[in-house]
């Protein structure tokens, strides 16, 4: 973005009475006017004109975004908030100014490649494949399902198989990038990206499929923009289901199934069908749809770095969209999202069943089979 | 601004009440709250001005911890600003003398919906849109929809005496609010029970309603509700001048019909909302009506009205222009390149009168801030059988900041002057704060001092909210 275009959208953005506000799950958590959109262009905005420099405080609220782009549905000037402040956060680790944890959460995938601090060698511990003849896809894995969702990683596997495909894992996968480059350390994100792609691209399979939609944004979007081209085709497993939704097991769930959109594929990409018509197709109805859904969809507040800086504040927000399921009745609380599947599942406390798309179509086959057995 | 001993003394004892993670001295939190959406203020920001600042902010979670922050301040004798969703457009959040700013988001509980009386209890940090889809959930409707329903608080509203753009049918804040909770400078916690009407005495709960935080601090409200209309229907009809549409406004509420949305837009205002959509004759003002109700009433009431609109010499237009108005309502309220370029600056002065003084006073001030460099466009909104608001809405440029605040305190004080040199009154809705604070004494002529009194009876030490309203201003 031009700096002359960034000029005039904070300044509107930081001259807005607020109309995007009670949307922010920042404002949420925190019930002031600091970690809001408006609050953040306009430090950005008082930087610009060259009336105050960000001040440590100042990082802390332009790290209290989560990238989430609620702000931008609900912004008639179309101000992207998100994007205005993933560039300021640039600027913010050139000039080594990024918060401490944020300075941590790199230093871990630079080391172990993943952001949790995991061993590189266990990354893919959890999978068992069986010698399926069928068509090759490779399944790119992501660190949340490799690490701390590899129920869901497995149900993904288990279920390409089941659809006949020879699913394999990149041998040698690191992260895609994404906490990185939200967060502000492009130049290490892209370290990640050239790796990654220089991988992905010597393998020989049909498509890249990914599960996590923060991977499957940068894989798509960030990667090509920085030149690291893929050389196949990148699917949302949301959209690859749903070109076989005749073949998915079906089942009968025993309760109302709500959808919760990811930002990075609902917003961020544009998919909010593919994942709905799955889950309609494997489960016989439609999905009861949240107050807040689609463009308009609360984030879960694990995203950009605001769980690893403000854990309570991302889970008073997880914690709200649970809130927000439990008011349609849902008795299940089905993401397309490991990353947002697992902050859901971690506040809701048993008493809503959150699902990964994968583990929800492979949940239907066992309900299946346990009825027709 | 506080000496640093009594900032630090007011910081520990204040933590000690509201917790350390509830109060800030941070700078950028300081420079973040220090605005509202008074126009002023934000052009000042946009231009790279910085505004006072408050020493301390803090966010009490009850009101009890209400009360213990005011006990310290009052014995410290620090100035309280207290600040809600901060979506004012008056000035009346800014911390022009320094001190604590309370910002009152924490308090953010709907806390009981009653449905055989139909009244909510809210407390005072809600937002209004979440307390409007929480009661929609249930059926009902507050009523009360003003333009900034996103980001202001209920205890702005009532603080600010604000009016949705239903006000005609529903009211204004100080007809729906039944029951307050305040508390008053010295730390006490009052109550006025939530009745529909009573004879005990002055209604003391209107002494707060409208009070800007100068004489206590709003922490709950007991709001009427109402069901959601089973209709709403819109009409629209232009007039060849604002005097035959203000006639057909004034004859449609003498029979007795109370539209929801009765909004008269002067030939300016017309054709800048409504020509690129609609087709209507050049020079013409607009009328939007909105009729709420059962389907029977609703008809019987758009009938008549439309009636009475064609024998004052109005052409129908269908409900085109008004709808497009209702789904694009907030729209305005947005900034855009050309609000926000430059010295751009824009307000607007929203009074009110009875109808025999109405088209006066609109002509009156259109002519005299006209004179002052400003672009002037108008519509007559919240209309009531005696009498309506205007707003007379202003826009000017300036080459440079100096010029451009000095055009608009002009463009202000001719605009008010000449509103009440024809007997109309200076606010409807958006209250006084900072920009009409110079000219509360002619409002009020001889009762301000009965306001005065009040407040030193109330403030002893003078820590709410000086220099609002007119009150408590330093030198």
């Amino acid at each position: 973005m031009e700096p002359d275009t960034i000029a005039e959208q904070v300044r509107m953005c930081g001259a807005c009475p607020k109309m995007c506000r009670h949307v922010c799950p920042t404002f949420f958590a925190w019930r002031s006017e600091a970690p809001t959109p408006h609050g953040r262009a306009l430090l950005m905005h008082q930087e610009i004109t060259g009336t105050r420099e960000i001040d440590e405080r100042g990082v802390e609220v332009l790290y209290q975004c989560l990238e989430c782009s609620h702000c931008l549905t609900w912004c008639k000037p179309e101000i992207d908030i998100a994007t205005l402040v993933e560039i300021k956060r640039r600027d913010l680790v050139k000039s080594g100014q990024q918060p401490e944890a944020i300075s941590r959460l790199t230093g871990l995938v630079k080391k172990n490649h993943n952001p949790f601090g995991e061993e590189h060698s266990k990354r893919s511990d959890w999978i068992k494949t069986s010698n399926s003849k069928g068509s090759r896809v490779l399944y790119f894995t992501g660190c949340t399902a490799a690490y701390r969702e590899t129920g869901s990683a497995q149900d993904t596997v288990s279920l390409l198989e089941h659809l006949g495909y020879s699913v394999e894992i990149a041998p040698d996968e690191w992260c895609c990038g994404s906490p990185l480059i939200r967060t502000g350390d492009v130049d290490s994100g892209f370290e990640l990206a050239k790796h990654n792609a220089e991988v992905l691209n010597r393998t020989d399979v049909e498509a890249i499929l990914v599960t996590c939609p923060g991977c499957y944004r940068t894989l798509t979007s960030d990667y090509s923009e920085y030149g690291h081209e893929l050389n196949k085709p990148v699917q949302h497993i949301s959209e690859f289901l749903r070109i076989s939704l005749d073949k998915l097991p079906k089942g009968k769930f025993d309760g109302p199934i709500t959808f919760h959109d990811p930002c990075h594929l609902g917003r961020h990409s544009g998919i909010y069908d593919a994942p709905r018509e799955v889950i309609a197709a494997v489960s016989g109805s439609s999905v009861v749809e949240m107050e807040r859904n689609k463009e308009n969809a609360m984030c879960c507040g694990n995203g950009a770095g605001l769980r690893t800086m403000f854990p309570d504040h991302a889970k008073k927000i997880g914690d709200e969209r649970i809130r927000h399921a439990k008011n349609v009745d849902a008795q299940y609380l089905v993401t397309s999202c490991p990353f947002c599947k697992n902050m859901l599942a971690s506040q809701s406390e048993n008493e809503i069943t959150v699902l990964d798309l994968p583990e929800f179509v492979m949940m239907a086959e066992k309900v299946h089979y346990d009825k027709t057995d | 601004m506080l000496d640093e001993k009594t900032k630090k003394k007011a910081f520990e004892r204040i933590a000690a009440i509201v917790g350390a993670d509830h109060i800030t001295r941070h700078k950028t939190d300081q420079i973040l709250n220090a605005h509202d959406a008074w126009p002023l203020s934000e052009a000042k920001l946009r231009a790279g001005e910085m505004l006072p600042l408050a020493d301390l902010i803090v966010f009490p979670g009850t009101a009890d911890e209400v009360s213990h922050v005011l006990i310290v301040a009052n014995e410290l004798k620090i100035p309280v600003t207290p600040v809600g969703g901060g979506a004012g457009t008056c000035g009346g959040t800014l911390p022009i003398y320094g001190g604590i700013q309370l910002d009152l988001k924490r308090l953010d509980k709907i806390t009981e919906i009653d449905h055989t009386s139909m009244v909510v209890r809210v407390q005072a940090g809600v937002v209004g849109i979440d307390l409007e889809e929480e009661v929609n959930r249930y059926g009902y409707t507050t009523g009360h929809t003003p333009t900034s329903l996103r980001a202001s608080n209920i205890g702005g509203f009532i603080a600010t005496r604000s009016g949705g753009s239903m006000s005609s049918l529903y009211g204004k804040i100080e007809d729906l609010t039944l029951g307050l909770q305040v508390v008053l400078p010295t730390g006490s916690i009052i109550e006025s029970k939530a009745v529909p009407r009573h004879s005990v005495g002055p209604d003391l709960r209107q002494l707060f309603i409208g009070s800007e935080g100068t004489l206590g601090i709003i922490t709950e409200a007991t709001l009427r509700l109402f069901p959601i209309p089973e209709e709403r229907r819109f009409r629209s009809i232009s007039f060849p001048d604002v005097h035959s549409g203000l006639e057909a406004i004034r004859k449609i509420f003498r029979v007795g019909i109370l539209p929801s949305v009765v909004r008269l837009y002067d030939p300016e205002d017309a054709a800048l909302s409504f020509s690129m959509h609609f087709e209507f004759e050049e020079g013409h003002c607009m009328l939007l009506l909105a009729f709420d109700g059962d389907l029977k009433k609703v008809d019987i009431d758009e009938k008549k009205s439309v009636q009475i609109c064609l024998e004052e010499g109005g052409s129908d237009h269908g409900e085109g222009p008004s709808k497009r108005w209702w789904e694009h309502r907030y729209d305005m309220y947005y900034p855009s390149r050309l609000t926000t370029g430059g010295y751009a600056i824009g307000d607007t002065i929203d009074i009110v009168a009875t109808y025999d003084k109405l088209e006066n006073v609109y002509h009156a001030m259109k002519e005299v801030m006209e004179e002052e460099d400003a672009i002037v466009m108008s519509h007559f909104s919240h209309m009531y059988p005696n009498g309506g608001s205007i707003y007379m809405i202003f826009f000017t440029s300036q080459p440079d900041a100096e010029t451009a605040w000095a055009t608009y305190k002009r463009i202000w004080d001719a605009g008010v002057a000449a509103c009440h040199r024809e007997g109309g009154t200076m606010s409807h809705q958006h209250g006084v704060g900072l920009s009409r604070s110079t000219y509360i004494e002619d409002e009020l002529g001889s009762s301000f001092n009965v306001l005065k009194t009040i407040k030193d009876a109330l403030d002893p030490n003078g820590i709410m909210n000086p220099g609002k309203l007119g009150l408590g201003v330093r030198e």
